[in-house]
């Protein structure tokens, strides 16, 4: 097992049960999992396996019903949603199917904004965010406001905001869901080129077939437990 | 977490108003026309108001009256001012923080009495005036039916309210009886001529006073010189509390040895207050109502916003907002609107109560319905002055800003209660 300190992520007999009235539903049960700083890791399964709901686990966007969860090193599990916003602020990005961005504000100012929170100053913000948009193929976008920008396009700003603000991993729940192939194939180079080049941490949730192939672990999931990991060259 | 910036913040806010512009210039109007039309309606009812006390005050004793404790109820010749208290209040007034608000001052010894002709007695109010200070005090100019005012020469003179008149059957150059005790305690009698007949409009006013000069008062009753009253009109009610205040600071010595009381307006003419005071509960009443069918307005746009904006607030927690901090959003949101809109309001309906109707506005045919045109001692003038009143508008601007504040808050909680795990499910 991997120590806490390295690890970007951990989680440690973590359950999750959704009570609805009577029925009560175990979206996750009893899982274990460790994610190393710099990895590139997939998270498969059937539709209702417990994927998203084990990265909001693991993003500090929901609390444990049981077991334990530690984001680079910290136990989630007592935060506060103070805590836990601060925490994610500090250390999580994340990528969603869509829906991404503020519609009110331009590419670059949506790529700014955790680090506008985090108290960075201007200049090394537009330093980072700059580097970022040429590394995407984004540069000459910035002043776009994400109407003005394509699905593929607008997935590459919510990157570059996962990535600029320097977490210990990003989370991206289906981030290719919405986009066709090209433009998923596109996304996926930059994903693992800042993986390679940045060693960025990135943990997915995906159908997508092209993730899980260029993913550099996968993990399958069943039923809200970890069905089998693979780990490739 | 670092502070949020408030800077952004508001960029945010401003850039969500313009961006669903028709949904804000629409809440926007609703504010502006209701922050104009509160402008607009205590402006003229505050002008109202003012008018109704400076009539009020003019007829009586002044915004601000010196007495005796005791007079008040007793109106006797035993309760006159002790000749050093009046100078003293007639030197305070002089005093350079309160002069500049003086628009007039009489000293008047004014008790009850009777009055008599060959058509029967009356009872009188018997005012005796130094007719030159009076002339400015009470406007009398507006009121004279007949004859004259007072001069400084008269001896025998009396001005008398019309009704008075009649029912002793009186005209002008008549000659009748006044009696009323003297300062010795006996009956007095005193013979007067009409020399002016006056209508105020108020009837008590009409039907029992007489006014008569200071020194014919002295010869008769044996006061020499002394009054009951010292009263003042001022350049406004708003003077009233520093020179009343003044006044007592002044008077402190025979105030605590209850010699002197100083009353202002409201203490000496409870019913003018009174009056006033539900006709200004009837204007909050009213605007309140207004304000509430805005403020309804209010919180539908911005929580439209809010339920068509769920994923926005969801992405931003994830970001790494609070939950205050999402709410924060919307309260911004909601109060930037609320308040530039309804501060555009309140400058629009001074500029345009002033444009419009800075000279006064007519209400006399309004008025000739009510027919009455008295009221609690007081005449109304058709026309309305409005008055812009800072502590009015501070009063307008802070309501305004609360009702943003409070209907900006149930979407506030609302954005902050949104679940992100919730806000961020799709649909496959
Ligand atoms: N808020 C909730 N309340 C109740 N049940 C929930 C809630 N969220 C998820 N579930 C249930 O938990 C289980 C796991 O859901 P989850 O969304 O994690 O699956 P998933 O693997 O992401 O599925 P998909 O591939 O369709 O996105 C499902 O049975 C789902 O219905
Ligand atoms: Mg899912």
């Amino acid at each position: 097992m991997a120590n806490d300190s390295t690890a970007a992520v951990r989680t440690a007999g973590v359950w999750k049960i959704f009570r609805q009235e009577a029925e009560e539903v175990q979206a996750v049960r009893g899982v274990d999992l460790t994610v190393a700083r710099g990895e590139f890791t997939a998270l498969a399964g059937p539709s209702g396996s417990g994927k998203t709901t084990l990265l909001n686990l693991i993003g500090g966007l929901t609390r444990p019903t049981r077991g334990q969860v530690w984001v680079a090193g910290r136990d989630v599990s007592g935060m506060t949603s103070q805590e836990l916003a601060r925490l994610r602020l500090a250390q999580v990005g994340f990528v969603f199917q869509a829906y991404n961005l503020l519609p009110v504000l331009t590419a670059l100012e949506n790529a700014e904004f955790p680090m506008l929170l985090q108290g960075v100053d201007a200049a090394e913000r537009h330093a980072r965010v700059r580097e970022l948009f040429a590394r995407t193929g984004m540069d000459g976008l910035e002043d776009r406001r994400p109407g003005k920008l394509s699905g593929g396009q607008q997935q590459r700003v919510a990157v570059v905001r996962a990535v600029a603000s320097r977490p210990a991993l990003v989370l991206a729940d289906e981030p290719t869901a919405n986009l066709d192939s090209a433009a998923s194939e596109a996304l996926l180079d930059v994903m693992a080129e800042l993986n390679r080049d940045l060693g960025v941490t990135f943990v997915f949730a995906t159908h997508d077939g092209r993730v899980m192939e260029r993913a550099r672990r996968l993990v399958r999931m069943v039923d809200g437990a970890i069905d089998s990991d693979e780990r490739r060259a | 977490m670092q502070k949020m910036h408030a800077r952004v913040l508001v960029v945010l806010a401003m850039r969500n108003l313009r961006r669903h512009l028709r949904r804000t210039v629409l809440t926007a109007s609703a504010m502006i026309v209701g922050g104009a039309l509160l402008v607009f309606t205590f402006a003229i009812g505050d002008g109202g108001h003012e008018q109704w006390i400076d009539s009020g005050v003019r007829l009586g004793n002044g915004h601000v009256t010196v007495e005796r404790p005791e007079y008040r109820v007793s109106r006797r010749i035993d309760d006159r001012l002790a000749a050093d208290v009046r100078r003293a209040a007639e030197q305070a007034l002089a005093a350079p923080e309160v002069a500049p608000h003086v628009v007039a001052t009489s000293a008047k010894l004014s008790i009850n009495g009777l009055a008599s002709s060959s058509a029967g007695a009356r009872p009188a109010q018997i005012v005796a005036v130094d007719p030159v200070a009076e002339t400015g005090f009470g406007m009398v100019d507006d009121q004279i039916v007949e004859g004259r005012y007072l001069e400084p020469d008269d001896r025998l003179a009396a001005y008398v309210g019309a009704e008075l008149v009649d029912s002793l059957e009186l005209r002008l150059g008549s000659r009748f009886v006044v009696q009323a005790q003297d300062t010795e305690r006996e009956i007095a009698g005193q013979l007067l001529r009409v020399v002016g007949i006056f209508r105020s409009g108020v009837p008590a006013v009409d039907q029992m006073t007489i006014h008569i000069p200071l020194t014919t008062a002295g010869d008769w009753l044996g006061s020499q010189n002394d009054v009951t009253n010292v009263g003042v009109v001022l350049d406004g009610s708003a003077a009233t509390a520093l020179v009343r205040g003044h006044l007592e600071r002044a008077l402190a010595d025979p105030v605590t040895r209850g010699d002197a009381r100083v009353m202002g307006w409201r203490e000496a003419d409870p019913a003018l207050a009174a009056a006033i005071a539900i006709d200004d509960f009837g204007a909050y009443l009213t605007n309140g109502f207004l304000f509430v069918i805005i403020g309804f307005g209010i919180v539908n746009t911005v929580l439209m916003s809010v339920m068509h904006r769920r994923r926005e607030f969801g992405v931003l927690q994830a970001l790494g907002l609070t939950p205050g901090q999402t709410g924060a959003i919307v309260l911004v949101e909601g109060l930037t609107l609320s308040a530039a809109s309804g501060l555009l309001g309140v400058a629009l309906g001074l500029a345009g109560t002033w444009y419009f109707f800075g000279a006064g506005l007519d209400m006399s045919a309004v008025m000739e319905d009510i027919g009455d045109m008295t009221f609690s001692g007081a005449v109304i003038d058709p026309v309305i002055v409005p008055l812009f009143a800072t502590r009015r508008l501070l009063q307008i601007v802070t309501f305004i800003l609360c009702i943003g504040a409070v209907a900006s808050i149930y979407p506030a909680l609302r954005a902050a209660r949104v679940d992100v795990t919730e806000a961020m499910k799709f649909d496959r």
